[in-house]
């Protein structure tokens, strides 16, 4: 492990280098940042960001809401690094201030009233700019979207309480020990809930799972995925 | 191993939190049941999907990131330097504008209070006052038993109290006596004229007190004429004599 100290950084010594950091586990990535080592804050977000957009946006379903409310969490690990104690894992702290806030989020969406736009339509003016890849298959993206859409509805239409140790199974891939540590729930609880969220998901993905075409472009993904992660290593 | 207790076991073995021993009974039920085998792999497949949808981060976020982040550590850095809050952020100040205002409009109100206030309106001087100087002796308003018709000659000096004496009423005459004691805090008023004004206020005063004892003795003689009435009641006035 890179031994770096507060003294070194303000001595002017080289900051540790991206690759450095990759070896070095999340919780003494935190103590770094305790320090004052920005670049370590940096690893942390290039390691959480994706995870922490993934789940939050899952849980609200609004991408504008979604990024703004991981930088808040990233925000939030940043200024209160100082209170961090190695009791939990790091990840399960990122986490909890995570759940907590879209918690809370959705608290307070539930109790403003809902607002119906006369004109749901944008214009064409208002339409975002995003010009299309002219190498890629374009039935290849419109499948992928579809997958997604499909996907990101199922998760929405499984119950808060379920989808929160679902989601933070499924996609962050937190042990039970750690989903029972961020929700505070008993561990036979936890195991119950993903449970129960298991099998909803299953009945409303039920389209997707008798589409072939679907399912072919699952596979496309995947293999897609494997070769990059291929080229990286 | 019954079905339902199959599928609670399969999503345990998913994540590797199935015990070996039962690990060998659901295996076991999964050779035999085929709906239970679906439902396995319906759960693998899903979380295959789930893994592959991975949503992707908006663009520049890292950048918008820094940019939060640093706005949060100035206000953060501000907190710090200003406890009680920053200026700009002040939500009592229009209280204290208000205040200000309510101050400035009640310090404008009281000094043209003591412009305009009441002078002392001593209308006419009591009959023993010595060498014209008026003392304030004074009649009820009402004019005493018997009165009630005729229209008083004399303000009661002592009903003259209070912050403003008689109140808001404009001075009608102040028969040239001394400005007395016994008014209120801004009874006297202020002209604000200067000394030639002043004069002419003193003069018309003195003459207005020479009037008023003038008709006070004209009065006095009317109620001595009525009283010689009263009593010649019986005996009717031989007016041809007189």
């Amino acid at each position: 492990m890179v031994n770096l100290s507060r003294d070194e950084n303000l001595n002017g010594t080289p900051a540790p280098l991206r690759a450095e950091l990759r070896d070095i586990r999340d919780e003494d990535l935190i103590v770094m940042v305790q320090e004052g080592h920005k670049k370590a804050f940096d690893e942390l977000v290039a390691r959480y960001k994706g995870r922490l957009f993934s789940f939050i946006l899952r849980m609200v379903k609004d991408p504008t809401l979604a990024e703004e409310l991981t930088q808040e969490t990233l925000i939030r690990v940043y200024i209160h690094a100082a209170k961090y104690r190695e009791i939990a894992k790091f990840s399960t702290w990122v986490f909890t201030i995570a759940t907590n806030l879209v918690r809370n989020k959705m608290r307070q969406r539930s109790r403003r009233p809902r607002v119906i736009s006369l004109n749901p339509a944008p214009d064409d003016d208002e339409m975002p700019v995003d010009p299309p890849d002219m190498t890629a298959d374009p039935s290849e993206g419109i499948h992928r979207e579809e997958l997604a859409n499909l996907i990101n509805d199922a998760t929405s239409r499984i119950p808060e309480k379920y989808r929160i140790p679902f989601l933070l199974r499924e996609v962050d891939q937190l042990s039970y020990e750690e989903i029972q540590q961020v929700t505070g729930l008993k561990l036979g609880t936890v195991r119950s809930r993903i449970n129960r969220a298991r099998t909803r998901f299953r009945q409303l993905i039920k389209p997707m799972l008798k589409n072939e075409t679907l399912l072919e472009e699952l596979e496309r993904i995947e293999a897609r995925a494997a070769e990059e992660k291929n080229k990286d290593f | 191993m019954r079905c339902h207790k199959a599928k609670e076991c399969i999503s345990l073995e998913m994540d590797e939190h199935l015990p070996p021993d039962v690990t060998v009974n659901l295996t076991e039920h999964l050779d035999s049941c085929a709906g239970c085998r679906e439902f396995r792999d319906d759960l693998i497949l899903g979380r295959r999907a789930m893994l592959a949808t991975t949503p992707e981060l908006p663009d520049n976020f890292e950048w918008k990131l820094q940019l939060k982040l640093n706005q949060t550590l100035q206000r953060t850095a501000g907190e710090t330097a200003y406890p009680w809050g920053e200026p700009d952020h002040d939500r009592w100040r229009w209280f204290r504008n208000f205040g200000t205002a309510a101050a400035m409009g009640m310090a404008a109100v009281l000094a043209l209070a003591m412009f305009l206030g009441p002078e002392n309106t001593f209308v006419g001087t009591g009959p023993d006052s010595g060498g014209g100087t008026p003392t304030g002796v004074a009649q009820s308003t009402t004019g005493g038993a018997g009165d009630s018709d005729r229209l008083p000659l004399f303000v009661d000096q002592s009903r003259r109290g209070g912050l403003y004496g008689v109140g808001s009423q404009r001075p009608v005459s102040s028969a040239g006596q001394p400005r007395s004691g016994n008014g209120g805090l801004f009874s006297r008023g202020w002209s604000g004229h200067n000394s030639e004004d002043l004069r002419t206020i003193d003069r018309l005063r003195l003459q207005n007190g020479l009037l008023s004892r003038d008709l006070y003795q004209q009065q006095k003689l009317i109620q001595g004429m009525r009283a010689q009435l009263d009593t010649t009641d019986a005996n009717a006035l031989d007016l041809e004599q007189e």
